[in-house]
């Protein structure tokens, strides 16, 4: 064969970004080139947003455009005004490497059979890129007969794959049309922005559905429509190193007096602990205990916390000894979040962007109850907790969750069932009455990998902090 | 398309012609719209045993052919036409949907394209090999 004529050797799947990292990273790295992809939702779920961006994000050569056909739902101009709130849009684009058409008088007078002439015209005068057609459910409406509607999905399918472009058909479809409307059997990829209700939050949610020819991350990931664009915030699923990881052999003590002995030296580094009790019982502090231990070592930590501002939490923290002197507060990275305001998707996106740029060795999350009011689910919130222990325990961080439970807890256990199985240890604080006279107990229940102390031992909580009352001889 | 009469205009016009072997009529009208734009003369095939034919009588400077095409698969063509003394100068581009580079090339094909059809690199493929073409027949004369 010539030396100088192209050789592809192998077959590769080439793709385009969204104008989203995030939504990149749930499609696989992209949607696959020269495919057919459906945006649908119900109006007002950001779908135009969503095929605007892309537009913009794949705009680079004139020779080679984006190309927005609207139909029947909103003239070009309408769309245009919108746009240019967004931060992505760039007037100098417009007429060069974005190009906008108008489909809806050819649609008018001709129906359904006016779309293969158009988009012949287009790819031999413009040569697109990319091509968006908003609003493709107005063309199947138009549709006087299913017979009819694939036999243009036939022609336009074929049409469409024969040549070098990406396509986007947009659309206020519903869930049940997937079964039913022949251009989800001709989509190679299908996503569906929806909202889901939370009380009096509305949380939007993106789905994939179909992405042929790629890997893709399923289930709801969360996302907001911001003047940047679409921010996603994908789903939290446990890390592929998960199963063959070495964990460290080294400790992480605890910061709690006595405990460390009760555990033969501290917990794993890397392991889970979930500090469960009743309201009073010491949890807060104790992890704040957790953190401070570690500060001490040197090392990086990260508290999250939904009850209490970053101000609050200082305050909190030097109470019971902590000295956030300007060395320890650059060690100490403090989160702090209304759950009742985020969903689950975007507090975990906000965890890991600080893991990403700081060296955590230790993070506490408190408290579980409130993830689980960001879940929406209880379902929901346990998975995500599997899947951020198993990132904490691959990347060494030691994690501290505490749980709040109705008193009195400590005979129920089995309530705590479903997390046993997620995290290395679990240790309940409780509050009990003896006789008129209240106090404080801690248990070990489990230990992973720990030959430790199971008796339930006598706590007091004091300027300090918590800490294990020594046993009378 | 051009006709027999056409061809042998195109062969005063100095027009390279290029016969393209499709099945798919959306590739055979974009090819054409394309390579016509480029100053080419289209002709074409839509199996491999009719295309094997044309070439013999219309002798194409370049043959376009896809893998998948009824009755003489576009490789079994490639290597009759590199074969035939009527037809072996023409150069022959692969272009097929199955990632098939290494055999196009054992077929004797001169160039290989992965589907689907991108303007820019079909007319610079055949602009290459039409160069290519003139500077081998100037040097076997």
């Amino acid at each position: 064969m010539s030396d100088v004529a192209p050789i592809q050797e192998a077959f590769s799947i080439k793709r385009i970004v969204t104008g989203s990292r995030e939504l990149d990273e749930i499609l696989g790295g992209g949607v696959p080139e020269n495919s057919i992809n459906i945006i649908m939702g119900e109006p007002g779920s950001g779908k135009t947003a969503l095929a605007e961006e892309l537009v913009f994000a794949n705009a680079g050569d004139e020779r080679r455009p984006s190309l927005y056909l609207t139909t029947l739902s909103e003239p070009v101009n309408k769309v245009i005004k919108y746009l240019q709130q967004f931060q992505f849009f760039d007037m100098n684009k417009i007429g060069g490497a974005v190009r906008y058409e108008e489909l809806g008088a050819e649609l008018a007078a001709n129906g359904i059979a006016a779309l293969l002439p158009k988009l012949k015209e287009v790819i031999k005068t413009l040569s697109p890129k990319i091509i968006v057609i908003d609003s493709f459910k107005a063309i199947h409406d138009l549709a006087s007969s299913v017979q009819e509607m694939r036999l243009m999905l036939y022609e336009v399918g074929g049409l469409l794959s024969a040549y070098d472009t990406t396509v986007f058909l947009i659309g206020e479809y519903r869930h049940e049309d997937i079964a039913t409307f022949p251009e989800f059997a001709v989509a190679d990829g299908i996503i569906e922005l929806a909202r889901n209700v939370h009380g009096s939050r509305d949380e939007r949610i993106l789905r994939v559905f179909k992405l042929r020819g790629s890997a893709y991350r399923q289930g709801a990931h969360a996302f907001d429509i911001t003047s940047a664009g679409l921010k996603v915030y994908p789903r939290l699923v446990s890390p592929v190193e998960a199963a063959f990881y070495k964990r460290d052999a080294t400790r992480a003590t605890s910061g709690i007096p006595g405990l460390d002995s009760m555990l033969a030296g501290g917990f794993w580094t890397g392991s889970a602990t979930l500090l469960a009790g009743p309201t009073g019982s010491g949890k807060t502090t104790a992890s704040i205990q957790f953190i401070l231990e570690g500060l001490r070592l040197g090392e990086q930590c990260l508290l999250v916390n939904f009850q209490e501002n970053p101000t609050q939490l200082a305050h909190q923290v030097e109470q019971i000894g902590g000295k956030l002197d300007d060395i320890v507060r650059g060690r100490l990275k403090l989160l702090y979040y209304s759950a009742v305001e985020l969903s689950i998707d975007k507090i975990i996106v906000s965890i890991f962007q600080v893991l990403r740029k700081t060296p955590i060795r230790r993070i506490v999350i408190d408290a579980i109850g409130d993830l689980a009011i960001a879940a929406g689910d209880a379902t929901r919130m346990h998975d995500y907790l599997y899947a951020l222990v198993q990132h904490f325990s691959v990347m060494g961080v030691s994690s501290v969750f505490t749980m709040e439970t109705d008193p009195p807890l400590m005979s129920s256990d089995e309530n705590h069932g479903r997390l046993s199985h997620m995290t290395d240890n679990i240790i309940f604080l409780d509050i009990r009455a003896t006789n008129g006279i209240v106090g404080r107990t801690l248990r070990i229940a489990k230990a992973r990998g720990i030959a430790h102390d199971l008796q339930s031992r006598e706590v007091q909580i004091d300027a300090a902090g918590v800490h294990i009352v020594e046993r009378r001889e | 398309m051009v006709t027999d009469a056409d061809e042998r205009l195109s062969r005063v016009s100095g027009k390279a012609i290029v016969m393209v072997v499709d099945r798919d009529p959306h590739i055979r009208e974009l090819e054409a719209h394309f390579l016509e734009q480029a100053g080419y003369s289209i002709l074409f095939a839509g199996d491999g045993d009719a295309a094997l034919v044309r070439a013999r009588s219309a002798v194409p400077d370049i043959v376009i052919t896809e893998i998948l095409v009824p009755r003489l698969d576009g490789l079994a063509l490639c290597r009759q036409l590199k074969l035939d003394p009527r037809t072996r100068e023409a150069s022959v581009l692969v272009f097929s949907i199955l990632a098939a580079a290494g055999r196009a090339r054992e077929a004797g094909a001169d160039a290989f394209l992965l589907k689907p059809l991108a303007e820019h690199a079909l007319i610079e493929t055949v602009r290459q090999l039409l160069e290519q073409r003139t500077t081998r027949l100037r040097s076997t004369r």
